[in-house]
């Protein structure tokens, strides 16, 4: 079994006097992806940003400090061009290799507000993935990566994922694709900022546990 | 426009005025006997000049750790706060004020680096609409003490309305000058080392934070740089609006937002425009001189509301 990188024990998290995150576990090794689902105000950000050191948290966390985190919805108060945001996060070769990745690359020269809101999303992606020195013994933290990207792109983000499990990083990924998250390692499903179920997609993401969940049949089975 | 090509049309034009801004006098064009009156005029060009970089070095890094481009330490206080800190020592003790050099600029950093807490601390955290009308409030009071400071002592009473008027560059002597000047040029160096890290905080904290950038540190040494600026300029000149917004703004259409760009370039913009708006006031006023930060605020206003209007273009 490789390096464990992530691991967390009754972590809690506190918002505004309210208890936002409460009781959750979870381990991430590397090479593994981790999917973590729920319906909208479950916690996911939230966990995601304790995991990755922004929240002040209860319980027990270990965690290795090679780590990115990737928030939701990026946004610069200045209008760069896309090939700035290499230099921004200090390692151009590697930014260029992401964003070629993602299939941005001839949008080096466009400004931020001349392309989409996907691009710029894959954009950002790619400024997260390029502060990675090395995939290999590193955690990766995605808030939603794929959420208003087109399939191309979805496909695009996926396999960026996966490339950087196969390295060695471990990638604790939110996100509501539950397609995505059965081809996961492991699934942590919230609601309401505790844990419902985790552990192996067949075991976690099973009908009941979406029914209790979401109150709907898995689309993604039919 | 190249960033080099903005970077020595900038200093060419820098340069220029700094020849004609020895040049202009009361009596007219001229350099005096074997250059005597350059040598006169030197403390108010430099102090011109180093004012004019600290407003426009301080306008960008305010803009930058605020993420604002309405940011400015003009409205937001901070030039309030480092004249309300001046006022404070000169009705305080008015005779301990002149005894050391560093008295004034002490005074005037302390209520900088007051106001910029206070602005962090009311301002900060919220919508962009939050750090603004604290800052505005923040103006009025310190504005409003030191006019009530100033009213009270007779002494200082001309010496301050003249520096909440931005009318100081008259007095300016080498013995007054150094040491602002110097401040100034340690508080650019500085800042200019914060160039990337506040490209990373544009992003936000999180994502800054996410992408291995220190947001605490760099925040509280971009504030503390940009009070010590902000205590440099209004120990040379007073108050003057505009060019901390004008000048940041004007340098990101030339050579964009990059900070490692912006920074600099604003620096060079805001000598610029203080020390062009100070010949001008000096040159075609020679016997009652204009003072610059009427000057700037004249020509100041409809070049902004120029660029205003382009942001959307």
């Amino acid at each position: 079994m490789s390096e464990v990188l992530l691991q967390a024990l009754g972590l809690g998290v506190e918002l505004g006097g309210r208890r936002v995150i409460d009781g959750v576990s979870l381990t991430a090794a590397g090479g593994q992806t981790v999917a973590v689902v729920g319906p909208n105000g479950a916690g996911k950000t939230t966990l995601l940003r304790a995991l990755s050191g922004l929240l002040p948290c209860s319980g027990e966390l270990r965690v290795t400090n090679d780590r990115t985190y990737c928030a939701q919805k990026p946004f610069s108060a200045w209008d760069y061009r896309v090939r700035d945001l290499g230099e921004i996060v200090g390692d151009s070769a590697a930014f260029a290799v992401w964003l070629a990745k993602l299939g941005l690359a001839e949008l080096g020269e466009r400004r931020l507000t001349e392309i989409s809101g996907g691009e710029q999303k894959c954009a950002h992606l790619a400024m997260a993935l390029a502060v990675l020195p090395e995939p290999y013994g590193a955690l990766l933290l995605l808030d939603e990566p794929t959420a208003s990207l087109d399939l191309a792109k979805q496909a695009a983000v996926h396999q960026a994922i996966r490339a950087c499990a196969q390295a060695g990083a471990a990638c604790v990924v939110a996100t509501h694709d539950l397609a995505f998250a059965r081809r996961c390692d492991q699934v942590i499903v919230l609601s309401e900022g505790r844990l419902v179920a985790s552990g192996h997609p067949n075991t976690t993401l099973t009908l009941e546990v979406i029914a209790a969940i979401w109150g709907a049949p898995d689309l993604t089975e039919a | 426009m190249t960033a080099t090509k903005a970077f020595l049309a900038g200093f060419v034009l820098l340069a220029g005025l700094v020849v004609l801004a020895l040049s202009v006098g009361a009596q007219g064009f001229g350099w005096g006997d074997g250059g005597s009156l350059v040598l006169l005029r030197a403390p108010r060009v430099l102090a011109a000049l180093a004012a004019g970089l600290a407003l426009g070095v301080g306008g960008a890094a305010q803009q930058g750790v605020f993420r604002n481009p309405l940011a400015d330490p003009g409205l937001t206080g901070v030039f309030g706060g480092a004249l309300f800190g001046i006022a404070l020592l000169l009705g305080i003790f008015p005779e301990a004020a002149w005894q050391r050099a560093w008295c004034i600029p002490a005074a005037a950093f302390t209520g900088a680096l007051a106001t910029s807490a206070l602005l962090v601390v009311l301002g900060g955290g919220g919508a962009a609409s939050r750090l603004l009308l604290a800052g505005l409030g923040l103006n009025a009071f310190t504005a409003a003490g030191t006019l009530v400071i100033a009213s009270r002592s007779g002494e200082s009473r001309e010496l301050l309305t003249n520096g909440a008027y931005g009318d100081w560059l008259g007095m300016a002597t080498l013995e007054l000058t150094w040491l602002p000047v110097l401040l100034t040029f340690f508080a650019a160096a500085l800042l200019l080392t914060l160039a990337r890290s506040l490209d990373l905080l544009s992003f936000g904290e999180d994502a800054a934070r996410g992408f291995g950038c220190d947001v605490g540190r760099v925040r509280r040494n971009a504030v503390l740089l940009t009070a010590l600026a902000a205590a440099a300029a209004t120990c040379l000149v007073g108050q003057v609006a505009f060019i901390g917004l004008l000048a940041p703004h004007l340098a990101r259409r030339f050579v964009g937002p990059r900070h490692a760009k912006v920074l600099p370039l604003s620096a060079l913009l805001g000598a610029v425009l203080l020390l062009g708006a100070d010949t001008i006031g000096r040159g075609l006023w020679p016997q009652a001189p204009l003072s610059a930060a009427a000057v700037t605020a004249v020509l100041g206003a409809p070049l902004f509301i120029w660029i205003a209007r382009g942001r959307n273009e």
